[in-house]
């Protein structure tokens, strides 16, 4: 059931992207605004046809353009959540979500809108329903379709972030439940960091960057389409306990982690992103600091950047932290792999947002 | 009071309406969805019965329709009487000089329609046809309901076009204007006086029932 | 859905009504007789008498003498026609669109006539009105429009005659038909006009001013002349005898018209 996509075309945008999705695999495509992801994600939908391009899911082929084949979109069992959400304003969310069935089921629509946690609002009508709640009705319209592919374009970019936050959590919980191949449309790293599996970085139509989330994260390269801001690792935490003093303390692989308060009871798991520039790095321990997050680890790659910046990898009980420093200090410290550091973390550095429930079952394919 | 004349009105209106409906449903969609070259044309032609003095229309009606063209001959030939002086002829013109009421209002219903919402009706899996019944009618209704009233209203009062095309036979043409205009040519200040005030309440009416529904409609819209 | 559940069942319930009426109204197969606008009291009263003397019915159309003759050549379906000038039949006739040349069934006068406080006093040598003109104190005079209307050829006739045409240009408001220009002469908004004779002793136009006889060798006559078309049928060749009867002839006298053989 998986889900194939090649498109190349001239006009209006330059495309030429082909990638491939597993079933159960989350893919973000991200780039710049007029970088072509959208547009690649309505060609799959059917709402747009390029010159040159085949869209297959589960061996049934949409579109081959060679072939002749281009199926409207009401033919092809597609789900897809619009940026504005684009509910009909005359159907409650629970006609809303029967509007994608091919039999109306009342019951059924109301246990879709229980998984997207909806529950008791199925008789509201779009304009009496916050954003956040436009958005999961959405989301379970386009559940509902039982679609073969799920296509999500942007669909967190109209909420506020407290919201944002909520629906992370609540997509990555989804997860468990979603067989098919979803793809994601985002120009929000910090957002393709926490929900995609792999991820593919396309600028001005062309693939940039293919590869797990991880690799891509740290992939200078591919980030530099991006905007080099964006560079950070992602480690996994459990939460251990909540002190008096309004912080809570995580176990991750490294040892404690102290960020604030944290929402959630002891035991839950979290993956933290850690934003590559706001990592200090310390060849001996440092004594007196301020920071409370001080973590041992391993250099295991010096690459160098365009400017005065290097980036240093270092390993830290088998997962990766980025820190962004001056070549300068790299060659007063001078680091070497294989050296021993320090990595040392302000805990208000780290955003709320940046903190994410991880994902029950699934497995982040690393 | 002429019933005949008021009735024949009401039933002049009520045709014209029934056939300007459907058109305006598939000409106002049409419009509002499509760009194409030439739009801009189309448009105005749809717009010309506005800015045309009725007259002119007639007149143009009746070198079309009357006793020697060849739709006229035609007609002759299949019904034994012209098209021009008939309650049919009337329909006809009645037809041709409301498109811009019926097709401009649908049309604007329709471009209200986001075009997302159009795209998600589709990616749910409903065909056009559905998609218009179950999603596009709804919201265009009350772009069509401004539609069908206007229509109909005008269609009430219209005299220039209704004269010309159709003279004044009573029973067959005789609209309620015409009666009116005639009765006050006659001395008939009374007969017209009511006639006039009929048809005023008629039009009130028609008008505030269909804002009313309109509102219902835009109530369960939101 | 509910949303649009009550609009098809109401357009449905409107259409109904407004279409399904078909069968209650039955085809009308009364003749449609097109009788000059001067006609419009004498012969209504005729078409009256004729319905309750032989129980068949005819449906009037009155208007100008000229448009009737345009309607006709566009193929209006009349089965009389009832002209206030007989070159309009014999124009109709020439095209064979009528039955025969048709019979002359009045003679026609034309009078002056001025709404109850208008300041004009209609004497039959037109002198008020030339001297109220010279003086400029006319703000409008109502005559039918003599492009397409017997009765406003004639009054221009009559005009020209006094003199007084040319003057009376800018203050001149032409009636569709002569019917039209007897609303505007005597409304109140004019000071008075040239309209037939048979409309001004018509009860309803008497009580609303004076009038005054213009002399006939002013203008050319008024040869009305009446004619059945092509596909007339019993009813109005019924009615078209009747028009020859003494009962009509004697409503035709009371309105002012001269029959034809007491010229």
């Amino acid at each position: 059931m998986a889900l194939e996509v090649m498109a190349r075309a001239d006009s209006p945008i330059p495309l030429d992207v082909a990638f491939r999705v597993e079933p159960g695999e989350l893919i973000a495509l991200v780039g710049h605004s007029g970088s072509g992801k959208t547009t690649l994600l309505r060609s799959i939908a059917g709402l747009w046809r390029p010159e040159t391009a085949r869209v297959a899911v589960n061996g049934t082929t949409w579109l081959d353009t060679a072939a002749r084949v281009d199926l409207p979109p009401h033919r092809r069992r597609v789900g897809i959540v619009f940026q504005n959400y684009a509910l009909f304003p005359h159907m409650t969310a629970a006609q809303n979500v029967m509007a994608a069935m091919d039999t109306a089921d009342y019951a059924e629509a109301e246990r879709v809108l229980d998984l997207v946690n909806l529950h008791g609002l199925a008789h509201r009508k779009p304009a009496h329903l916050s954003g956040g709640q436009q958005q999961r009705v959405a989301v379970a319209r386009a559940l509902a379709r039982k679609p073969h592919a799920l296509l999500l374009d942007e669909p967190f970019s109209a909420v506020d972030r407290a919201t944002r936050e909520k629906l992370y959590d609540e997509i990555v919980a989804l997860r468990a439940h979603l067989a098919m191949p979803v793809v994601l449309v985002t120009h929000d790293m910090n957002e393709a960091q926490f929900l995609a599996d792999r991820m593919v970085v396309i600028e001005k139509g062309h693939v940039v960057q293919e590869d797990t989330t991880a690799r891509v994260m740290a992939d200078a390269h591919a980030l530099r389409a991006m905007g080099i801001r964006e560079v950070a690792a992602m480690l996994p935490a459990v939460i251990a306990e909540h002190g008096d003093d309004g912080l809570t303390r995580l176990d991750a692989p490294t040892g404690p982690l102290y960020l604030p308060w944290i929402d959630a009871v002891p035991g839950t798991g979290l993956r933290v992103r850690i934003m590559a520039h706001e990592v200090i790095l310390s060849r001996a321990f440092p004594d007196g600091l301020s920071a409370q997050n001080i973590i041992a680890g391993t250099v295991t790659r010096i690459v160098p950047g365009a400017g005065p910046g290097v980036m240093i990898h270092v390993d830290v009980g088998g997962h990766e932290i980025l820190a962004r420093i001056t070549r300068r200090a790299a060659e007063q410290m001078a680091l070497q792999p294989g050296m021993t550091v320090h990595a040392i973390l302000k805990s208000m550095s780290i955003a709320r947002d940046h903190v994410v429930r991880a994902p029950d079952a699934a497995s982040t394919a690393e | 009071m002429d019933w005949t004349a008021l009735w024949l009105s009401m039933r002049l209106a009520g045709w014209t309406v029934a056939v300007l409906l459907p058109v305006a449903v598939l000409m106002g969609r049409f419009l509002a969805y499509r760009s194409f070259g030439g739009k801009g044309l189309v448009e105005a032609l749809v717009m010309l019965p506005l800015v045309l003095p009725p007259t002119v229309f007639g007149f143009y009606l009746l070198v079309a329709f009357g006793r020697n063209s060849p739709v006229g001959g035609l007609w002759q030939n299949l019904f034994g009487h012209q098209l021009v002086f008939s309650f049919e002829g009337l329909v006809v013109a009645s037809v041709i000089f409301n498109l811009p009421f019926a097709i401009q209002p649908a049309q604007r219903g329709f471009e209200a329609i986001p075009a997302e919402v159009r795209e998600a009706a589709s990616c749910c899996g409903m065909s056009p046809l559905a998609s218009l019944w179950k999603v596009e009618l709804p919201l265009a209704w009350p772009g069509l309901m401004t539609a069908m009233v206007l229509t109909f209203a005008h269609t009430l009062g219209e005299f220039g076009i209704v004269l010309m095309v159709g003279g004044s036979i009573p029973g067959e043409t005789r609209t309620i204007a015409i009666a009116i205009y005639d009765r006050v040519q006659a001395f008939d200040g009374q007969a017209a006086a009511i006639m006039s005030a009929v048809l005023v309440a008629i039009s009130l009416f028609t008008i505030a029932l269909t804002y009313w529904l309109s509102a219902r409609m835009g109530r369960r819209l939101s | 859905m509910q949303t649009n559940r009550s609009m098809p069942v109401l357009l449905a319930r409107f259409a109904a009504l407004v279409l399904g009426a078909l069968p209650a109204m039955a085809q009308d197969d009364r003749p449609v007789v097109a009788a000059a606008s001067d006609l419009h009291f004498a012969v209504a009263e005729i078409a009256e008498a004729f319905s309750v003397e032989t129980s068949m019915q005819v449906r009037l159309i009155f208007g100008s003498t000229g448009n009737f003759s345009r309607q006709i050549r566009e193929g209006a379906p009349f089965e009389m026609y009832m002209a206030a000038d007989e070159s309009f039949v014999a124009g109709l006739h020439a095209e064979g669109l009528t039955r025969d040349e048709g019979d002359l069934y009045a003679l026609g006068r034309v009078v002056l006539v001025a709404p109850n406080g208008s300041s004009l006093t209609p004497d039959e040598s037109l002198d008020n009105l030339a001297q109220m003109l010279a003086e400029g104190t006319i703000t409008r005079f109502a005559i039918a429009n003599p492009d397409h209307a017997p009765y406003g050829m004639r009054a221009m006739e009559s005009l020209i005659t006094k003199g007084i045409w040319d003057d009376l240009q800018p203050v001149m408001v032409l009636g569709e038909n002569v019917s039209q220009a007897a609303q505007f002469a005597l409304s109140g908004n004019a000071e008075g006009g040239i309209i037939a004779y048979s409309l001004a002793l018509a009860p309803e136009a008497s009580t609303r001013g004076t009038y005054a006889l213009i002399p006939e060798d002013w203008h050319e006559p008024l040869r009305q002349r009446m004619v059945l078309m092509n596909g007339a049928g019993e009813v109005a060749e019924a009615f078209y005898a009747y028009m020859q009867e003494p009962t009509a002839r004697e409503i035709m006298e009371r309105y002012g018209f001269v029959l034809p053989e007491n010229e």
